[in-house]
């Protein structure tokens, strides 16, 4: 029960309390993002979510590049 | 409850789970124009394709552990369930969040998670 109790002081950010607008998947991320006092539990998954999708978006500009350097290549022949 | 709101539920979310949602008002949609994203199971493919798209990639779609529900369903005040605590992260992460935080909070007693609020 200790345990808990000294969790519960920590789970305190914007994140933990639900403040003004109603909070759901669309609004989330962004809402915890702009709080400057992210909680141990929150800022743990919002930097290991972070990380997860600057990797995503780093392997879609890749997968973009080369879907699209064949079709540069043909237009060059053409013209 | 969810009046108004939309919901997709990922196929590893149980049948309960879902009607208690549309008992409380809510309306299930797919993903895209849905307002809430449940899932039980970050693995399944289903969960999966969230965190694959664009919307998540933009933070513009937090997926929630569907007990989120059932924690409310127990609660005595519904609304005093907060639902930043039911974070669900990409499967691939939650061992090294587990490393650092201990367990998720949706892995823990959820009377615990009830009792809390009735004491603030
Ligand atoms: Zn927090």
């Amino acid at each position: 029960a200790t345990d808990n109790c000294t969790k519960i002081t920590k789970y305190r950010c914007s994140g933990c309390i639900a403040v003004g607008k109603p909070l759901n998947s669309r609004n989330f991320s962004k809402l915890l993002h702009s709080c400057p006092y992210q909680c141990d539990h929150h800022k743990v998954i919002v930097d290991a979510e972070d990380r997860y999708k600057s990797e995503l978006r780093r392997s879609l500009i890749c997968n973009k590049k080369i879907l699209l350097t064949p079709r540069r290549r043909q237009l060059s022949k053409e013209s | 409850m969810f009046r108004g709101q939309r919901g997709w539920f990922c196929g590893s979310v149980g049948q309960d789970l879902r009607r208690f949602w549309v008992a409380e008002g809510g309306t299930i949609s797919d993903s895209r124009a849905a307002d809430f994203l449940f899932s039980c199971d970050a693995s399944h493919p289903d969960t999966l394709r969230i965190y694959q798209s664009l919307d998540y990639i933009e933070d513009n779609a937090t997926v929630f552990h569907a007990c989120y529900l059932s924690t409310v369903a127990n609660a005595e005040i519904k609304s005093s369930v907060a639902l930043g605590h039911f974070i669900l992260p990409p499967a691939c992460l939650q061992n090294e969040i587990r490393r650092r935080i201990g367990s998720f909070i949706w892995e823990q007693d959820q009377h615990f998670l009830i009792e809390k609020h009735g004491e603030v």
